[in-house]
């Protein structure tokens, strides 16, 4: 395979999972801030801000005016942001372009009708009252897209390589949800026991991430700052956590570089190496010093993709 | 009788910004013929990077240099020693009477065969409005018109550094009337051929002991075709017939297919280049 | 006997004067189309819409698009494709077929000869002019020889029928032929939308174009390479034919490349992979002679490969078609192919040629100048349709225009009788009827070393403008499907 077209591929993974995680983050939030159990939660500024700074673009000034109508504008649908939604969906359709020799017409075409049903959706309608139905629709066929991977491709590199981009692409959206929640939870907090514990935005994170009905059934008990970061990143058996992204990633990349002898330089060795590390962490080691926690996992997937593009999209 | 010769042929780029993809190709070996042979090539680059031997697509030899790693620098030495044997331009002998000459350039099939050196090109286009500037004498051979043409191009342009550039055409030099050696070069060719007589750019080196124009860079002249005799190096910048002073690297229709050095450099800054020739004999030999 | 209700036919207008495919002088259909005819007679003229406006959104939805570039945003359109096919019946075709053959090969052994021995010029039987005025003659290539002796591997010509009845060829495209893909695209678009019509026919299929072309290069494969690697080079996704090249390449199942994708070291090719280097054998280029290496051409083309054309010339790479075919593309050289295929190949041509009148000619000239009304003048190096005057369309002041123009420049000038192109019943969305519209057929054949293939099948373009004979796609034409039979 091409460097260049492994390049293509792996954004293109990249793109349309981080267009999904966009999507339910945006709508999660602004419908359960509608019957919010406290004052802030319930607060619109204080959701948009959240939203704003989960995708990047944080908003210090809190004096500032906050326009509901702009912020879903900009991280929906504004071609002028880099981080919204349409431009995300129209990478992910100009990286499947470029290789598109490489995948199956079924999953074009699927990238294809995503596009224009983003660059066609009225964004008068999203700022009003189209915010369920654009949303639904982005993680909706996000779904479409990820079936059509799995199932319409030849397992071989290109799927590899693809799945890599998926998964290294959840495992830092999940990571940057995590960040923004933590931080929504230092402010608002619960109104029993230990208050930051129990905020209610941790059931907020979970469904965020779509995992609050796996939570419940696994814990039987409301969700919690430990119970929830610790299903999130530690659990390897919920599809959205960081160490399944992780195992997922080395699984992929053992597809891909098949040697026995593990040559320190290679991606897969830093693969291997981090997961190990997470397999092994205890929740209590996270939970003392979260923020550290987050800004470690993010660098190193960031250097797992600089890696990968030394060696394998150099070109 | 023969004369060896050194040159050296250097060339030095500066980039204001890091380069990760560059390109040249250098066309500056000299052409072994019956005058010339090669003792040695020797060709250096300071990125250590491969120097790849190939041909151009008129089959004279290039030296390629594609460096794997970035840079800002970059310089290329190449040292060619080699023997040119001595000749009288004049010493030839013309098979053909001045009419037969005249009749064959005439014939469809000559004109088939060397069609290439009979075309306009992009540097050898006179301007219509010109029309006829020299016209051949029929009462004289081919080569008297052609050594009478190389002493009119000798004389109407001046020699001037910086009064032209590598993609002046003839439009303006005509009027301006000053010029370097591709200018003459590029002149001669296209009234040769407006007189139907096949004519090719040269590229090459001049070796300069004996006072001639030049400068230190690479020289240009021109050969002609004479039926009966074949292809004569005429000098315009000169006024000279090509002798052993002149070392040929490349011919082709114009200076289009005999740049000595071509680059493709994905570069968004400024850059610096630098090029030096220099050409000594170093013995005569007998 | 009853007559089965034809609705979606009923409004149908048939102009005497001109040759319609489906009907017969005496205006009942013919025998091939009488099948086909009474089956889309079952439905009413809104099934039909609406089938219409489902082939549309599947070709827009599978990304079978072109941009259309305006001030704000770029927008996406289709090539526009009609429902109701061509139909050609076996005996036609092999006639089109043995005329298409004929032209590739008399065409090759011409581009070799002009890149060798140029006999058929010293013979006096062409111009000199066809080398030495042409600006696609590659001096580069001359006394090269290409692998397996092929320079058109891949030639696409368009042919009409006149309202004589008979077969003329407007022109041989080899320099970068296009639009294979939608003849392909068009067949699925087809049984997508009315599968069961071909229970009735026994239509030749046009899939297998890919698989006979990868077959067909690997025959002309360099010297000494025992498995051949063959890739596909593009310009890049925002060319306007890069759904074909995605397509053709994803068919043959090897890669598509962009000229950064490759590199030569010691005048070999090599893709860059994501396991570093690998040898590239053959490449079917869709970039322009000038642009494919910016060491030997243009040099500011960075769509190509420094170095490319050494290789080529070390006889290290296949590239199809052979630099310096385009030569043979000019309008000019089609004047001459009746000369030609006797020259090369000492047959009668099969396919008819349309007179040309050569404006460099004074005798010639002077009957254009005289009849400018009713001929057709050509520029002789435009393609895609563009600078053509049809004579019995100009007023007056355009006439004198088009005279000034050839005086001005006669060389660059060829004129032809006005040809009258057969129509066929298409449907217009605009009107939701059936109306006849002009129509020509591009055939496709390739070349390979000692083997030959034609795709049977074709493209039937259609002007969709009523009365316009210019079919091209730039030029807002359509195409069908265009079914062979076997029998």
């Amino acid at each position: 395979m091409l460097a260049r077209v492994a390049d293509n591929l792996f954004w293109m993974g990249r793109y349309i999972e981080r267009s999904e995680h966009i999507a339910r983050y945006l709508s999660v939030n602004y419908f359960s801030s509608l019957d919010a159990p406290n004052d802030l939660s319930q607060s619109r500024p204080f959701v948009l801000r959240s939203m704003l700074f989960m995708v990047g673009e944080p908003q210090a000034d809190k004096s500032m005016d906050i326009i509901e109508e702009e912020v879903l504008f900009n991280i929906g649908l504004n071609p002028e942001s880099a981080y919204s939604i349409l431009n995300n969906v129209k990478n992910a359709r100009e990286n499947a372009n470029s290789a598109r020799d490489l995948i199956s017409t079924g999953l074009y075409e699927s990238i294809n009708k995503f596009y224009h049903f983003i660059i066609n959706y009225d964004p008068a309608v999203l700022v009003k009252n189209g915010l369920h139905d654009f949303t639904t629709n982005v993680t909706e066929m996000t779904a479409v897209l990820r079936g059509k991977i799995r199932g319409t491709l030849l397992h071989n590199e290109a799927y590899a390589i693809i799945m890599m981009g998926v998964n290294i692409e959840r495992a830092t959206q999940i990571i940057r949800m995590i960040n923004a929640k933590y931080r929504d939870a230092l402010e608002a907090q619960g109104s029993y026991g230990d208050k930051f514990s129990n905020s209610f935005e941790w059931t907020t994170l979970l469904k965020c991430a779509e995992s609050y009905d796996m939570m419940r059934r696994l814990y039987k008990k409301p969700p919690n700052s430990i119970s929830t970061l610790e299903f999130l990143i530690l659990n390897p058996n919920c599809p959205r956590s960081i160490m399944n992204s992780l195992n997922q990633v080395y699984k992929h990349i053992r597809d891909l570089d098949t040697s026995k002898h593990y040559n320190k330089n290679a991606t897969a060795f830093l693969v291997g190496k981090v997961r190990s590390e997470y397999e092994y962490k205890h929740i209590e080691e996270i939970e003392g010093d979260i923020q550290n926690f987050i800004e470690d996992i993010l660098s190193r997937l960031v250097q797992i993709s600089t890696k990968m593009e030394k060696e394998y999209f150099n070109y | 009788m023969s004369l060896k010769y050194s040159i050296v042929y250097s060339a030095e780029n500066h980039y204001d910004t890091w380069i990760a993809d560059a390109h040249w190709q250098f066309l500056i070996i000299p052409e072994e013929n019956d005058t010339q042979t090669h003792i040695k090539i020797d060709f250096k680059n300071s990125v250590h990077a491969i120097n790849e031997d190939s041909v151009n697509g008129y089959g004279f030899k290039t030296i390629r240099v594609q460096p794997r790693e970035k840079f800002k620098d970059i310089s290329f030495e190449a040292n060619f020693s080699l023997v040119k044997k001595k000749v009288n331009p004049f010493d030839f002998i013309d098979e053909l009477s001045r009419e037969q000459a005249y009749k064959i350039v005439q014939e469809l099939e000559f004109k088939v065969d060397f069609e290439p050196f009979l075309r306009t090109t992009h540097f050898t286009a006179i301007p219509s409005s010109h029309g006829k500037i020299f016209s051949f004498n029929g009462s004289k051979s081919i080569f008297e018109n052609l050594q009478d043409l190389n002493q009119w191009v000798f004389n109407h342009l001046y020699y001037t550094t910086n009064a032209t550039d590598v993609n002046t055409t003839l439009t303006e030099i005509i009027s301006n009337r000053r010029g370097v050696c591709q200018d003459f070069a590029h002149l001669f060719c296209a009234l040769a051929k407006q007189n139907e007589i096949p004519a090719r750019y040269v590229s090459g080196y001049l070796h300069q002991g004996n006072g001639y124009f030049g400068d230190s860079q690479m020289h240009a002249w021109s050969e002609a075709y004479v039926p009966g005799i074949g292809w004569l190096g005429f000098d315009p910048t000169n006024n000279l017939i090509a002798n052993d002073n002149h070392i040929k690297v490349s011919h082709g229709k114009d200076y289009n297919d005999c740049s000595p050095l071509k680059g493709v450099v994905y570069a968004s800054g400024k850059n610096k280049t630098k090029h030096s020739v220099q050409v000594v004999a170093q013995q005569q030999q007998q | 006997m009853t007559k089965i209700k034809n609705q979606i036919f009923s409004s149908y207008q048939r102009n005497p004067s001109l040759y319609d495919e489906i009907y017969d002088n005496d205006g009942n259909v013919k025998d091939v189309y009488k099948k086909l005819f009474d089956l889309y007679g079952e439905h009413s003229i809104d099934d039909y819409a609406s089938l219409n406006v489902k082939a549309r959104s599947s070709f827009f939805n599978q990304g079978i698009t072109f941009q259309v570039y305006s001030k704000k945003k770029s927008q996406e359109k289709i090539f526009p494709f009609d429902l109701f096919p061509r139909i050609i019946d076996p005996k036609e075709w092999e006639f089109i077929e043995r005329g298409a053959i004929q032209r590739s090969k008399a065409l090759n052994l011409f581009l070799w000869d002009i890149y060798h021995e140029k006999k058929i010029i010293k013979q006096g039987l062409v111009p000199m002019e066809l080398i030495s005025s042409s600006g696609n003659y590659l001096h580069q290539m001359m006394g090269v020889d290409p692998p397996g002796d092929i320079y058109n591997h891949i030639s696409g010509i368009d042919i009409i029928k006149h309202n004589d009845g008979n077969y003329y060829v407007l022109e041989d495209n080899i320099r970068c032929p296009s639009e294979v893909s939608y003849v392909i695209c068009n067949r699925t678009a087809l049984k997508r939308a009315l599968f069961g019509v071909f229970n009735h026919y026994q239509t030749h299929t046009v899939t297998d174009y890919a698989e006979n072309l990868l077959e067909l290069l690997e025959t002309t494969k360099p010297h000494g390479v025992d498995i051949p690697v063959c890739v596909v080079i593009t310009p890049g996704m925002y060319n306007s034919a890069y759904y074909e090249h995605s397509y053709l390449a994803k068919t043959m199942g090897v890669e598509l490349v962009e000229g950064r994708d490759l590199f030569v070291e010691n005048d070999f090719v090599y893709m860059k992979t994501i396991r570093g280097p690998q040898k590239v054998d053959i490449i079917y280029r869709r970039i322009d002679d000038l642009f494919i290496d910016p060491l030997e051409f243009r040099p500011d083309s960075s769509l190509g490969v420094p170095g490319l054309f050494a290789a080529y010339k070390k006889g290290n790479v296949t590239i199809a078609n052979a630099p310096g075919t385009g030569v043979a593309d000019d309008k000019a050289v089609y004047t001459y192919m009746p000369e030609i295929i006797k020259y090369y190949l000492n047959e009668e041509p099969i396919l008819n040629n349309v007179h040309t009148y050569h404006c460099s000619r004074p005798d010639e000239l002077k009957y254009v100048l005289d009849n400018i009304h009713q001929l057709v003048i050509k520029p002789v190096d435009e393609a895609g349709g563009y600078g053509i005057s049809i004579g019995n369309r100009l007023t007056k002041e355009e006439i004198e225009e088009v005279k000034k123009q050839v005086k001005s420049d006669p060389r660059r000038y060829v004129a032809q009788p006005i040809m009258s192109l057969s129509v066929h019943p298409t449907y217009i969305a605009k009107k939701e009827s059936f109306e006849q519209r002009h129509v020509d057929l591009r055939v496709f054949t390739v070349l390979g070393k000692e083997k030959e293939f034609v795709l049977k099948g074709g493209l039937t373009r259609v002007a969709l403008k009523k009365g316009n004979l210019i079919v091209n796609s730039s030029q807002g034409g359509g195409s069908k499907d265009t079914w062979v039979l076997k029998k």
